[in-house]
């Protein structure tokens, strides 16, 4: 192309020099100079022809660098940087609001609410994460009258004066009291009550909704009650019963996406022995699913079961003739699970980033049998259990075959008894409950005295619930935050990377959510914030583990720049220089033409 | 290439270093750097294709051996063999693969799982593996599905060079993009612990990028210094070990998964007159004492446990003879069914949000220029858009070669 121009050039110069010589030679005037001078206006032909080459080189341009381009969804950088500042900086406050109720007390309702007040601030520990924002409200039930303080607390107008009495509690089935005083504080409120009645025999339950009770002696302090009082709200209702340290909060065994597969093994250790099956579906439909729909808002929870054949454990044990049985100890525990020969990850029905919960019951073999786990003190273990935390537990549980004086004969299949298996998912249920930090004792020991605690048949109390949802909201906002701000690091850092639309999709979505979790738990809806926050959380994820986000399918521009310089180049280069000739030969010419024209102006 | 025009963006560029600094705060204070170790996996890779590299693929098979026998699942190795010297024509022992003379230990024996093989292993897929950005459908299996508690084991072993190391005699991992994987890794809370192990020429150089905490190097070799084979095997007709990571079995070789054993003891155990090299370690990225942290912690699994001391009594307290009576066989249909529903209820929330979302894009797009952005922008019409271009310059010739005559 440039050839061709150029050829045109030469010719079209040559036309033209021809041209402009062509009038000179009959001009016969003196001060005619044709090296500064020309009659003829220069034409615009030349110059018109070279500039619509480069302008059609410049329309071009931008189709060329549309095409070159790479498609980029816009990301909502700003609304992403607003979320985790927003996170860090004021951090998230879950309202809560606690009600003591004094039963059988004279006293000012004023003065307990500042007792308890100053004793709760004294015993919680600020979370620098998240933390509550509670409000407190007490009732001195009278019999006939009540005194409130706040007097205009919007809360504690919902109890009834008279409703409950310490007649009530004289009784001593405590589920029949915690139904009671369920029906009395209402059980859909999300209200923290603690009754404390004064006449009768001492005790203290915190009950399976959010309400605990104790009654205490006639001649009791009210200062004392109060301590008791702010202990249960905080270390119960608070933090759960829990102590720090053992497991730390952060281990949440739920998936990035918001799963968990709880699988289930029975390991026949020696099938030449024994082999034992279990009725799985019944103890599932009966003792799991209850617990599973408990859990909904914070893990979508699904179940699979096996049964496996040739498992041994990897550990020792010995002979214990006292015991008369096989005996492992804790020391052991670490090498008990024989990775190689269990086969316990089925992987079928857990997708790439749900958490898989192990639970193995182990059957060991004749040879082995009974076996026992002892404590590091001497004592043998009730469960026979133990947990490895995210990874799931393990129950050694031992036929009735193996006893020597046992008249039972091992036929060639056996089902496990369901007494025994219903026992064995109890302990499943404590090592699950372990697993989310929480203990499975009935009994909450601190200082001022031991708590009763009812357990509850779906496997959480309502409070327990809770205190879960709010950390796994916490947990799930700021890992949501952090992955979509390492997201938008990544993207800008990567100009020349792909955004499909799915990851804008999934990142708007996912801040959607997160805003949605962020309102829902500060209006106090615990469940429907934690729903959300790990619907936040998953979408977040997604959009980090995009499979397109991979640096070393892209390219930097300075590539694309050296890709398309050798096309273009040494064309434009031509273009352009020609263009600027042509222009600099048009001014000379008319600048020749007008000073021809300004001497013709004079002499005439 | 928008950033450059976008004022917008440049902003962002400009906040990008604040946000970085913000952010190294955040994780410092972060409490997840004191979680508990909880489990330990291992990514083994044999970088090099073709018989005569039959030694790096030995060396790769002895280490998943090594860390199986001590204790990782097979579910958490990922194993990387680049060719398969089993099955090679030129192997007069088929499918076995030794890494001695003696042929005592067919590394190629039973229960050998091999996650990505042949033209599988390439840098991509690798990082694909560090980074945990894969399709849908890759299963479990091949996922390196650690967490915040997990310790990591990377062994390489291949040909390298200054900052690179070659993968399939064709392409080439560089220590930025190592650097770059482990550093996204460390963002995503992958590992608690990294041990990068590599045996390859020059191995130290692959090291330089790196820059995340929590991670420790050996290598062995410095810059400037090969890695040789251990010996040859005539039976086989190629090396069949190198020196490193021969050394490194003999150590092991001693232990048991009860053994205590420190990584520094099996660092001092690298001999260079035996090595022909200096073998190297990067320490400076590493918190922990090397003297306190035993080699179970990364070539073993070592199981934290916590007894149970109590069963969740609640059950035990109905009846369950009369619970049984109640879940009557609908019921515990209806339950299946529920749950079901549930996930189907999902699916549909999500979709629900997307037709609103589409319909507000839509309806900021109500101006025709901005449609035609919109259509403008969609990557499958560029084609049709120069297209376009082209046609459109026609005109304009004509116009001006009009104008000419």
């Amino acid at each position: 192309m440039a050839e061709i121009s150029e050829a045109q050039d030469s010719d079209s110069s040559k036309l033209l020099d021809s041209d402009s010589k062509a009038p000179q030679r009959p001009d016969s005037e003196p001060e005619f100079d044709p090296k500064l001078m020309r009659k003829s206006k220069p034409g615009l032909k030349r110059l018109f022809l070279t500039f619509s080459v480069l302008f059609s080189f410049l329309l071009g341009f931008p189709f060329l660098w549309k095409s070159v381009e790479i498609y980029r969804f816009p990301l909502p950088f700003r609304e992403i940087d607003s979320l985790s500042t927003q996170l860090r900086s004021d951090t998230l406050l879950f309202p809560l609001h606690f009600h003591a109720l004094f039963v059988g007390f004279d006293s000012d309702p004023d003065r307990l609410r500042r007792s308890i007040l100053s004793e709760i601030t004294k015993l919680t520990s600020q979370n620098p994460k998240c933390s509550d924002n509670y409000t407190l409200s007490v009732t001195v039930d009278l019999g006939s009258r009540c005194l409130r303080g706040p007097t205009s607390s919007p809360h504690s107008s919902s109890y009834q004066c008279g409703s409950v009495t310490a007649a009530a509690f004289v009784q001593n089935d405590d589920v029949a009291v915690d139904e009671r005083l369920a029906s009395v504080f209402g059980g859909k409120t999300k209200e923290y009550s603690v009754a404390v009645v004064k006449g009768g025999s001492e005790r203290a339950v915190v009950g399976k909704y959010r309400h605990a009770w104790m009654v205490v002696g006639d001649g009791s302090d009210v200062g004392m009650a109060a301590v008791k009082v702010a202990e249960v709200l905080v270390k119960v209702f608070i933090n759960g019963g829990r102590e720090e340290g053992l497991i730390r909060n952060e281990f949440m065994p739920v998936g990035a996406d918001g799963k968990i597969v709880l699988s289930f093994n029975l390991l026949n250790a020696d099938p030449h022995d024994w082999v034992y099956d279990w009725d799985f579906e019944k103890i599932d439909d009966t003792l799991l699913t209850p617990m599973i729909e408990a859990l909904g808002p914070v893990a979508n929870i699904s179940v699979e079961s096996q049964v496996l054949y040739h498992t041994p454990k990897a550990s020792f044990s010995y002979w214990n003739q006292k015991l008369e049985s096989y005996v492992f100890s804790t020391k052991d525990l670490p090498f008990f699970v024989n990775s190689n020969e269990w086969h316990l990850d089925t992987s079928i029905a857990a997708g790439g980033r749900s958490k898989i919960l192990q639970f193995a019951v182990y059957v060991p073999s004749a040879k082995e049998c009974p076996l026992l786990l002892q404590l590091p003190n001497g004592e043998i273990s009730k469960t026979n259990g133990f947990i490895s935390p995210m990874w799931g537990g393990v129950i050694v549980w031992n036929p009735q075959g193996c006893l020597k004086d046992s008249e039972f004969k091992p036929s060639a299949k056996n089902i496990i008894p369901i007494q025994d298996l219903e026992n064995m998912f109890e302990v499943f249920i404590g090592q699950f409950r372990q697993l989310f930090g929480f203990k499975s004792l009935n009994v909450y020991t601190n200082a001022s005295g031991d708590w009763n605690l009812l357990p509850s048949e779906r496997g959480l109390t309502e409070w327990e619930l809770d205190v879960l949802s709010w950390q796994h909201t916490c947990f799930n906002l700021h890992s949501c935050a952090t992955t979509l701000g390492s997201l938008s690091r990544l993207v800008q850092s990567l100009p020349r990377m792909i955004i499909k639309d799915e990851i804008g999709k999934q990142v708007k979505l996912s801040l959607e959510a997160a805003k949605l979790a962020l309102s829902n738990a500060s209006s106090g809806v615990y469940e429907s914030s934690a729903a959300s926050s790990s619907q936040a959380r998953s979408l977040a994820e997604d959009a980090f583990f995009d499979p397109s986000i991979m640096s070393v399918s892209y390219y930097s521009f300075e590539h694309c720049f050296a890709v398309y310089s050798p096309f273009f180049l040494p064309v434009s280069m031509h273009v352009v220089l020609a263009a600027l000739r042509e222009l600099k030969r048009y001014k000379q010419e008319k600048a020749k033409y007008l000073a021809w024209k300004a001497k013709a102006n004079t002499a005439t | 290439m928008e950033t450059f025009i976008n004022p917008k963006s440049l902003f962002h560029l400009l906040l990008l270093p604040c946000l970085l600094l913000y952010s190294s705060i955040a994780y410092n204070s972060s409490p997840v750097e004191a979680a508990m170790h909880t489990n330990n996996w291992a990514v083994l890779v044999c970088t090099s294709r073709f018989w005569f590299n039959y030694r790096h693929m030995a060396n790769t098979l002895s280490l998943y051996r090594t860390v199986k026998r001590l204790g990782i699942p097979d579910e958490r190795i990922i194993l990387m063999l680049a060719d398969d010297m089993a099955c090679n024509t030129r192997n007069k022992y088929p499918a076995q693969v030794f890494n001695n003379e003696n042929h005592r230990l067919n590394l190629y024996g039973d229960n050998v799982e091999v996650d990505y093989r042949g033209y599988e292993v390439t840098v991509e897929n690798f990082l694909r593996v560090l980074t945990g950005r894969h399709e849908t459908a890759v299963p479990r299996s091949k996922r390196l599905l650690s967490d915040e508690g997990s310790h990591i084991l990377l062994y390489m072993t291949g040909h390298g060079g200054d900052e690179f190391l070659k993968f399939q005699d064709s392409e080439e991992l560089q220590s930025h993009d190592l650097a770059d994987a482990v550093k996204q890794m460390k963002e995503k809370h992958r590992f608690k612990e990294l041990l990068i192990m590599v045996d390859t020429c020059q191995a130290a150089t692959l090291f330089n990028q790196l820059q995340s905490p929590g991670v420790l190097a050996i290598g062995s070799s410095m810059k400037g210094e090969n890695s040789y084979s251990h010996h040859l095997d005539s039976d086989v007709g190629v090396s069949v070990v190198d020196r490193f990571t021969y050394y490194t079995l003999a150590f092991f070789e001693r232990l048991n998964i009860y053994d205590n054993a420190s990584l520094s003891s099996l660092f001092s155990s690298y001999n260079p007159s035996l090595l022909m090299s200096t073998a190297y370690y990067r320490k400076d990225l590493y918190k922990r004492r090397l003297e306190e942290v035993p080699v179970t912690n990364f070539f073993g699994s070592v199981m934290e446990t916590i007894h149970t001391d109590a069963a969740y009594k609640a059950l035990s307290r109905r009846n369950s003879g009369r619970f049984e009576d109640e879940m009557s066989l609908d019921q515990s249909v209806h339950h299946i069914e529920r749950r079901m529903l549930i996930k189907v209820n999902d699916g549909y929330e999500i979709h629900d949000i997307n037709p609103e979302l589409l319909q507000g894009e839509e309806g900021a797009s109500k101006c025709p220029w901005s449609t035609f952005r919109n259509k403008f922008q969609k990557a499958e019409n560029v084609d049709s858009l120069v297209n376009y271009g082209l046609v459109a310059m026609i005109p304009l010739l004509v116009i001006s070669t009009w104008l000419v005559q």
